[in-house]
């Protein structure tokens, strides 16, 4: 199954990143082709979430929340989409880590980049602070 | 997450049950960490773990670094496919002590 176009809000807090994961999950479960990808999906996108809170609102909880949408395209791209209004992200400064320095820290962001095709960051958008895309064809 | 402990043989395995993400790397460490601190030859089953995410990949690195310091051994044990993937990923086959 093509064309999903799903969202849901959920407050910033790192005891809701599995339920973001069930969320993608449930989406994901509605297309064969993401189906097959779903480990690796779910992951690049709760990375994702988890940047937001450890990054965006230190690591506290908020009464913001974060908004997570997901599109798949009738021509088989998908586009998930990760909002939030905490502090504004510096992409030059989000980087993933060198997998040769064997220490913890800067694994997700590699992650996503393992992932997906594409990751896109941006700050300007109306009622957002951070707008973060990450796009994968299939 | 959820975990218990089983201590045989001066080895102590822990049991790591569940999803292991930003929520409960603190929770994981305090179990996992003051064993080696203590010297014991410490044993990290992960059959039971459904998905890990790179928190909990950090708490291997950390377990693994500080067996290193404390000259005792942390082993990977029963690795469940998903989370071996997620390692494999970060190639960190290589370097953590997998049995």
């Amino acid at each position: 199954m093509k064309g999903i176009s799903e969202y849901k809000n959920f407050e910033v807090n790192s005891a809701n990143l599995k339920h973001i994961r069930t969320f993608a999950r449930e989406v994901f479960n509605k297309s064969d082709e993401l189906k097959n990808y779903q480990e690796e999906l779910v992951l690049a996108l709760a990375e994702a979430a988890q940047n937001i809170v450890k990054h965006a609102y230190n690591g506290k909880p908020s009464s913001d929340t974060i908004k997570v949408e997901i599109n798949y395209s009738e021509d088989g791209l998908l586009l998930i989409e990760l909002f939030d209004k905490g502090q504004a992200a510096i992409p030059e400064n989000i980087k993933p880590r060198n997998l040769d320095d064997i220490k913890a820290g800067g694994l997700g962001t590699f992650f996503i980049g393992q992932i997906m095709d594409q990751v896109i960051f941006k700050t300007s958008k109306i009622d957002w602070v951070n707008h973060l895309i990450l796009k994968k064809q299939f | 997450m959820t975990y218990k402990v089983l201590e045989e043989n001066n080895i102590s395995t822990v049991f790591l049950n569940g999803e292991i993400d930003m929520d409960v790397t603190d929770k994981a460490k305090e179990v996992i960490l003051p064993l080696i601190e203590a010297g014991k030859e410490v044993h990290i089953n992960l059959k039971d773990v459904e998905y890990m995410d790179s928190s909990g990949i950090s708490v291997l690195i950390e377990s693994h670094q500080m067996g290193q310091e404390k000259n005792t051994r942390v082993v990977l044990k029963e690795i469940s496919k998903s989370v071996l993937k997620v390692i494999m990923m970060a190639k960190l086959e290589q370097i953590l002590t997998i049995e």
